[in-house]
């Protein structure tokens, strides 16, 4: 893989390339301009490797002269060559290598996805917390449009509670109002009775004193011989009288 | 090409140019720059989570003063480690196995340690010189020792690493010559060497590993002694 880097020395990844990361190391290290805030755009897809460390493009380049065995012949006839003519002698760095070389395939096919995995974790739990922040950011702002709106609402009631508040002060008013016209004609109605009942007064003891004096004076006009004469016509006339009803009651 | 017991040692040189400094440089090219991405490819959230787990590893028993030295442990850390590495494959040439690299690594860096305590709070950097609770009449002869044991350390850094590793590629070096002589001859016991050759394999992976961080951590305990 890090030949692979090395060897391709592709735009896309420029981030990753050696002379690249000097080039973007040295603009940087300048600061000669404040850095870009546009949305970056998504990091290329990784490039496609045959048996780890061959690109894919190196086959589909040799297939249609070659055909699908191509490279493996070439790789194959290339370590014949090197092998058979001593280009390349076989020591025993070729031992260390082989030893190396497959615990690196090994340490490589064993420990490869977990590594992933995790470093794959580390991404994802990165974007989680970002996203996290996002969504209660969002939660909040929805949360405040709610209580908004609700606001919005209460503000349209308030002209009904103004009616209410108002009619409330008239109601006060017209019962305090009538209250005072009540009691302004209750002691209105409190002095006439008085001056009423003073005249009635007034009335009846003149009666009174009247009738008294009229009494008096007759009492005192009757002589004894008037009150002789009446008490024998009153006898009289009782005798009269029962002789009258004793005759009823024998009838 | 007939390739000696000590080749592997020499600088390389091509058409007369020493490479030396490409040697040491290499580790430089097989990093990717950071990027202002959140999300990376894996490869570089790889390389920042590893960095990132042995800075704060590596910086936790500092204090605050002493984390100016982050940025030079980290990039040690990272240096040696894929110095040693690369020093695994074949044909490479591992600078780290050469002992003035690394007595160049570990004495300007020892001596900073010691001249950071002695500048800032010297009493406490002479202190150290005594451990606790020693019995008094030990306490000339151990001074002695210690002030032995504090000019010491640069070599000890410098020639563990290089013994390490330069013993670890001449064991491979002997133990593949050994099996490939016997594939001729006895091929069982090549059968043996290299099963021992994949195991020591192994264990120089580690060593590689482990070295440059006992390295580093070393440095990082001088330097807390310091600070």
């Amino acid at each position: 893989m890090l030949s692979r880097v090395i060897a391709v020395s592709a735009s896309g990844l420029k981030s990753s390339a050696p002379l690249g990361a000097g080039l973007v190391q040295a603009s940087r290290s300048l600061h000669t301009s404040s850095p870009s805030l546009a949305p970056v755009p998504p990091l290329p897809e990784a490039g496609k490797v045959r048996h780890g460390i061959l690109p894919e493009e190196f086959f589909q380049l040799l297939y249609p002269k070659t055909g699908a065995t191509g490279p493996y012949m070439l790789g194959t006839g290339l370590s014949v060559y090197l092998l058979s003519k001593e280009l390349y002698v076989i020591n025993h760095e070729t031992v260390a290598a082989v030893t190396i070389g497959a615990m690196f395939i090994y340490g490589v096919k064993k420990f490869g996805p977990g590594f992933a995995a995790s470093i794959d974790k580390i991404n994802d739990e990165k974007i989680t917390w970002i996203e996290e922040v996002k969504d209660q950011a969002i939660a909040c702002y929805a949360d405040a449009i709610e209580e908004e709106k609700k606001e919005q609402w209460r503000v349209e009631g308030r002209s009904m509670l103004f009616d209410a508040k108002r009619n409330n002060v008239a109601m006060l008013l017209e019962t305090n109002y009538r209250e005072r016209l009540h009691y302004v004609n209750h002691e209105v109605k409190r002095r006439l009775d008085y001056q009423l009942a003073l005249q009635n007064l007034k009335v009846r003891m003149e009666k009174e004193h009247m009738v008294n004096w009229v009494e008096k004076n007759v009492v005192g006009s009757i002589t004894a011989q008037q009150e002789k004469e009446s008490i024998a016509k009153c006898i009289s006339d009782l005798n009269v009288l029962a002789k009258n009803v004793k005759a009823k009651a024998t009838a | 090409m007939i390739l000696g017991l000590f080749d592997q040692f020499f600088t390389p040189y091509f058409a007369g140019i020493p490479l030396l400094a490409i040697a040491i440089i290499a580790p430089w090219l097989l990093f990717p720059t950071p990027s202002n991405r959140v999300v990376n490819d894996r490869s570089l959230a790889a390389q920042n989570s590893f960095i990132l787990n042995f800075a704060k590893q590596i910086l936790l028993p500092l204090n605050v003063g002493a984390h100016k030295w982050a940025l030079l442990l980290t990039a040690l850390m990272i240096n040696l480690i894929t110095l040693n590495l690369l020093g695994l494959l074949p044909y490479t040439f591992t600078p780290t196995t050469q002992l003035p690299l690394n007595m160049g690594f570990a004495i300007p860096l020892w001596l900073a340690t010691v001249l950071i305590g002695l500048r800032n709070q010297p009493t406490i950097a002479l202190g150290h010189l005594l451990p606790e609770g020693t019995p008094a009449p030990l306490v000339p002869v151990l001074i002695i020792i210690e002030t032995i044991s504090l000019f010491v350390r640069p070599f000890a850094l410098g020639v563990r690493l290089t013994a390490n590793l330069a013993a670890g590629h001449l064991l491979i070096q002997l133990l593949s010559s050994a099996t490939l002589f016997l594939l001729d001859q006895m091929f069982p016991v090549a059968i043996l060497t290299s099963l021992v050759m994949a195991l020591l394999t192994i264990l120089e992976l580690a060593v590689a590993a482990i070295q440059a961080y006992v390295f580093v951590l070393l440095l990082s305990l001088y330097l807390q002694e310091n600070t």
